[in-house]
């Protein structure tokens, strides 16, 4: 079943309304959370995670409403990674997820084989001993990333977890987010990210967020589809040429070749002049359908 | 309990709490050794709420807070009252090389009760243990609620050291009396009968169990 949202809005107390009237579906399986800093990702993570109660609207996990009297069955449900996590500077890697273990109430024994597991399964078994302050920023997300892993949660919410990490650490705790979705029938991962290319290598469904509002929601490939057409390259000598043009349309991507300058263009119509259609990525995607709801005029 | 005292008396804590002490019983001047404990009851209640106001507070900082909040109530007060005490205990244990230092570094003069006996002395340090013991007990509990309550340790020492400045004045000692929080250093030193400041150790106690039945309500609403 997963996860429902509807008609859900949060505004905090200086009137700045988070998410506003918001509708989602989230299915089983991997799922991402595209949006620009402040789309409202990760207050909706806050009140999925039940930290935050929004103002209206409500939201349910597998039928469970999220309401005061559920809040304890729903923790139990969920594993969660927050964006910005500092575990226990002094404690060393496995006493701090031994921890978090007998914080959440997990039988000793299963946690110690879960921790082992994890550990070997994120290449840090052999910084086990190794104290938090020591490690790098990689690893400290993916300890962090075990903790929320540790009472094997039916839904896993993430909350950007690669941002500022290097390649190889993006793309192992991607992997790592993959497999467990599909390690088990039943469990949904929540990916907010707003490095569109991890979402692109992770997930098939996503939703896209701008200013509390969900722009899109749905198949990866169904975006894709919506923003075929609307992808535009043009080459240019003339720079003037290449401001005004910036200035036109959205720019996804500028390169100089040569003396030439070869620009991406996302506009629903054709730029006046030459120019031709090419493939669009998902961030070419996410550039039109974030600023075709909000500003139609300029595409 | 290894793990919550690596997390809740960390290397710098415990170094300014001894520096603290060390430094105490070296200037803070006393001529009777029925005098150290009044110069050590004020100081280290200040000590007390400064170190436990972070018990829970840290986890606020270090927004561990959130993953907190997904934990069952009960394993979390568990290992919240087991940071208080570990850190209680360490204050007592501080508070008693205290007293100890204070005879090591000032020799004072023996009068234990009035009665200059060592049975006198013996009898003298541990009236005041049992008092200090409450007044730790109390401002370490008493911060920790404030830190809680407002999400902010500096909240905590701050409504604390207000607190502290109002019980430990002369008008606090007009207003309160034998029922004021420090009654124990304001108590009359001559008169070894009087045991009326028993009455606001009784304070800190009740007080004192009211912090801690209230802070599981307030972790749970303030998260």
């Amino acid at each position: 079943m997963g996860i429902q949202i509807e008609d859900l809005t949060v505004t905090f107390k200086n009137n700045v309304t988070a998410i506003n009237h918001a509708d989602l579906e989230i299915p089983k399986g991997i799922f991402g959370l595209l949006g620009e800093n402040g789309a409202g990702k990760t207050t909706l993570m806050r009140v999925l995670t039940t930290v935050l109660s929004p103002t209206s609207g409500t939201a349910s996990l597998d039928g469970i409403l999220y309401s005061e009297g559920n809040f304890e069955k729903i923790r139990k449900k969920i594993g969660y990674l927050p964006q910005e996590i500092d575990l226990y500077p002094n404690l060393s890697v496995q006493e701090c997820l031994e921890y978090m273990g007998d914080l959440a109430g997990i039988p000793r024994q299963t946690y110690k084989e879960r921790i082992h597991y994890y550990l070997e399964k994120t290449s840090l078994a052999e910084h086990r001993r190794k104290k938090m302050k020591q490690l790098s920023g990689g690893m400290k997300r993916r300890v962090g990333l075990i903790q929320a892993l540790l009472n094997e949660p039916e839904f896993l919410i993430v909350d950007e977890p690669t941002t500022g990490l290097d390649p190889e650490e993006r793309i192992r705790i991607r992997n790592l987010l993959a497999d467990y979705s599909e390690g088990s029938e039943g469990r949904t991962v929540l990916f907010s990210t707003h490095v569109v290319e991890d979402l692109a290598a992770a997930c098939s469904r996503l939703a896209v967020m701008k200013k509390g509002k969900f722009l899109y929601s749905g198949n990866i490939k169904e975006l894709l589809e919506q923003a075929g057409g609307h992808v535009w390259i043009c080459k240019t000598k003339n720079e003037r040429v290449a401001r005004e043009l910036e200035k036109k349309y959205h720019v996804s991507s500028k390169q100089y070749v040569g003396d030439e300058v070869q620009m991406k263009l996302i506009s629903e119509a054709p730029p006046q002049m030459e120019c031709s259609s090419c493939e669009a990525t998902l961030e070419d995607a996410y550039i039109y359908v974030a600023n075709k709801e909000l500003q139609p005029g300029l595409l | 309990m290894i793990r919550e005292m690596k997390i809740s008396l960390t290397f710098q804590k415990q170094a300014y709490a001894v520096f603290f002490v060390v430094i105490l019983s070296l200037v803070r001047g006393v001529a009777y050794s029925n005098e150290i404990g009044i110069a050590l009851e004020t100081p280290m209640a200040l000590l007390a709420f400064t170190f436990c106001a972070d018990t829970y507070a840290q986890e606020i900082v270090s927004k561990r807070s959130e993953i907190w909040q997904l934990c069952p109530m009960k394993k979390r007060m568990h290992s919240i009252y087991r940071r208080i005490v570990i850190q209680e205990m360490f204050l007592l244990a501080l508070t008693v090389i205290g007293y100890g230092l204070f005879f090591l570094f000032q020799n004072p003069y023996r009068n234990g009760m009035g009665q200059g006996s060592i049975e006198g002395e013996i009898y003298q340090f541990f009236v005041y243990f049992a008092a200090i013991a409450v007044t730790l007990g109390f401002w370490g509990l008493l911060s920790t609620l404030f830190s809680c309550l407002f999400r902010n340790m500096w909240v905590g020492i701050g409504g604390c050291l207000l607190l502290w400045l109002i019980t430990n004045s002369t008008i606090g000692d007009r207003i309160f009396g034998a029922w004021n929080l420090f009654s124990y250093t304001f108590r009359n030193a001559e008169n070894n009968s009087d045991y009326s400041w028993i009455c606001g150790k009784a304070v800190c106690v009740c007080i004192g169990i009211l912090a801690a039945a209230a802070l599981p309500e307030i972790i749970k609403k303030r998260g």
